[in-house]
């Protein structure tokens, strides 16, 4: 590669630059041209000082330089206005970007809050119907909204109750009798509890937290409950934790309550309250106070025609049944006794099975089912294999550090992306605003 | 407005051109390679100063700063105004600009100086002649073109080799404008 001698090529530049000739008169021309830029800015408010370049640039000392008169006010024209107008278009444009992403964000910060509350937990929220269709119905496991009002659902789930309720299939064989016995009077009963209030089924189940070692004592408190309000538990069940002390959580997201580890750490229970149907709310409200309540759901189903239907249905069997019997007993040739019989026999079948769903609706009408499920506070999912050995215990601190760097990682990354962002408008603008002031300056 | 413009403000301006005119017109010159050109750029350059003479420093020199706006005006020009034009006639090219030099030679010296200069890519242009005939600083030409020192220095060592290699200077083996070969390691 070759080069050309700085030496020379200065001195030739020079020599050419010395064979220049500097026009006569040009600096006066710029002073002229100076002060008419001035004159005419002075008069117009600088909107036309093209009018006072006119003058001062004769056209036969600008010899081919039509536009001569123009660099003066052109250069102010094309210069200052349109960077100032394009400035303040984007920093007015970068003022509404920030402030339309600060109010998202403080917009966006209250509104997580009532979104997740309202997900996990809603203790003031209690007759919600519409939430309590598919999990109220599973978690107790009884008549669901929707099976009530089929009448095909002759099992009751509380069927091992105590008496005080008659359970459904021994109550078919005491209706049975009942309305054998007492033909005459079998309209009065339907008669008497279409006259009553309207028939509904009550259903709600209940999540609450309960004190680390607490969960003896809250089974009793909802027993004594359903008791004082003329219920029963229907069924409660207990389980008790490992024994010893808790072990220290492997995830320390431990609250400071947690930290007794009493021997029944890690308990939960579910306890299922039959109390009767007028008191139904005023148990759950009383429930709720037993201990934190998590989530709270509850549905009742108006089961009255259904009621009403099946006491009409059970009515008009029994009365065909009464003359089955009447012409059973004229019936004196053995095949009329038979096939009279087989039809009494039908129908009785029949009164039964419509007896028994009655009695069901009655049950479950009379008595509504409050599922509570107990959980203790200190209870987490138990650590499988505690690690005490140093070495595996090292690496499992070491996993679990390295999981809740990137969980930290991820959590963070909407910041700062969105903190770059910002930055990387505002440094966007501030380079913008210096290179435009710089060439405003030039 | 008319306050602002009083005698000291012109007097101001007629020292810049008292001390820079002729120095702008001619580095003007070698840039855009056209008298009349230059001189529009001179005028213009010299007024736009003026205009934004409160931008300068007091006490800071004014001729760096003035180069700076010669320099950006004629890159402007070259940019915006003269590719949209018809070319003008030859002799208003810089190689009919030395008319003062009676010495054939000289004349003929220019011319290729000129046109290798004139074929250069205008940024590098800029940069030798700032540095070689305003003989300003790597530093300052920085400053006067907006650019970075190295940048300057890269384009400087581009130039110089394409200067070497420009048939019009090459061509001529009695001229001083001897291409040097570079010693290679």
């Amino acid at each position: 590669m070759t080069m050309v001698d700085e030496q020379e090529l200065r001195e030739r530049l020079h020599r050419a630059a010395g064979a220049i000739v500097v026009p006569e008169g040009g600096p006066e021309r710029i002073i002229a041209a100076a002060m008419a830029s001035v004159e005419g800015r002075a008069g117009t408010a600088g909107s036309t000082p093209a009018s006072g370049g006119g003058p001062a640039l004769p056209a036969d000392t600008a010899p081919g330089s039509a536009g001569t008169g123009g660099p003066g006010p052109s250069a102010g024209r094309s210069i200052l206005p349109r960077h100032a107008r394009t400035r303040r278009l984007l920093v007015a444009a970068a003022v509404v970007l920030v402030g339309a992403a600060v109010t998202a964000t403080a917009l966006s910060g209250p509104g997580h809050r009532p979104l997740t509350s309202a997900t996990s937990a809603s203790p003031g929220v209690a007759p919600s119907i519409a939430r309590t269709g598919a999990s109220g119905s599973a978690r107790t496991g009884s008549v669901s909204t929707g099976k009530a009002a089929s009448p095909s659902t002759p099992d009751l789930p509380s069927g091992g109750t105590p008496s005080a309720s008659a359970g459904a299939p021994s109550s078919g064989a005491a209706s049975t009798g009942a309305s054998s016995s007492g033909s005459a009077t079998a309209p009065a009963l339907p008669s008497g509890a279409v006259g009553q209030s309207a028939k509904v089924v009550a259903n709600g189940s209940v999540d609450l937290t309960v004190g680390d070692g607490k969960l003896q004592a809250a089974v009793t408190t909802l027993t004594a409950l359903a008791t004082s309000a003329g219920g029963f538990v229907s069924s409660s069940q207990v389980q008790v934790g490992g024994p010893g002390p808790a072990p220290e959580p492997l995830t320390s997201t431990a609250t400071p309550s947690s930290v007794s580890g009493s021997a029944g750490s890690g308990s939960s229970g579910t306890v299922v309250l039959r109390v009767p149907e007028p008191a139904f709310g005023s148990t759950v409200a009383q429930v709720q106070k037993v201990g934190h309540a998590s989530s709270v759901t509850t549905s009742a189903t108006d089961v009255t025609g259904q009621y009403v239907d099946l006491q009409a249905r059970i009515t008009a069997l029994e009365q065909s049944r009464q003359q089955y019997l009447t012409i059973m007993s004229q019936a004196t040739a053995i095949g009329d006794i038979l096939a009279v019989q087989s039809q009494l026999d039908t129908v009785q079948s029949e009164i039964e099975q419509l007896q028994g769903q009655l009695d069901v609706l009655d049950n479950q009408t009379t008595y509504a089912t409050l599922t509570v499920t107990l959980t203790e506070a200190g209870r987490r999912p138990p650590p499988p294999v505690h690690p005490q050995s140093g070495l595996t215990r090292a690496l499992h601190d070491g996993v679990g550090g390295f999981v809740s760097g990137i969980e930290w990682l991820i959590r963070i990354a909407g910041t700062v992306l969105f903190v770059l962002l910002i930055a990387g408008a505002l440094a966007f603008l501030g380079r913008w605003a210096w290179r435009a002031n710089r060439r405003r300056m030039l | 407005m008319r306050g602002r413009a009083d005698q000291d403000d012109v007097d101001l301006l007629e020292t810049w051109l008292e001390e820079s005119y002729a120095r702008s017109f001619r580095t003007a010159c070698l840039i855009l390679g056209n008298r009349s050109d230059a001189e529009e750029a001179v005028q213009e350059a010299f007024l736009r100063a003026w205009r934004f003479r409160a931008s300068l420093a007091s006490g800071a020199a004014a001729t760096p700063w003035l180069y700076r706006v010669v320099v950006n005006t004629c890159n402007s020009k070259l940019r915006q105004e003269i590719p949209h034009r018809d070319h003008r006639s030859g002799e208003e090219d810089l190689t009919g600009v030395a008319t003062s030099g009676d010495l054939p030679g000289e004349v003929a010296l220019s011319r290729d100086l000129a046109r290798a200069l004139g074929d250069l890519p205008v940024p590098l242009r800029v940069v030798v002649v700032l540095r070689y005939w305003a003989d300003l600083s790597e530093r300052e030409i920085a400053t006067a073109i907006g650019r970075r020192p190295g940048t300057v220095k890269s384009r400087l060592h581009e130039a110089r080799r394409l200067l070497a290699a420009h048939p019009s200077l090459k061509s001529e083996e009695s001229a001083p404008f001897r291409a040097e070969p570079e010693v290679l390691p």
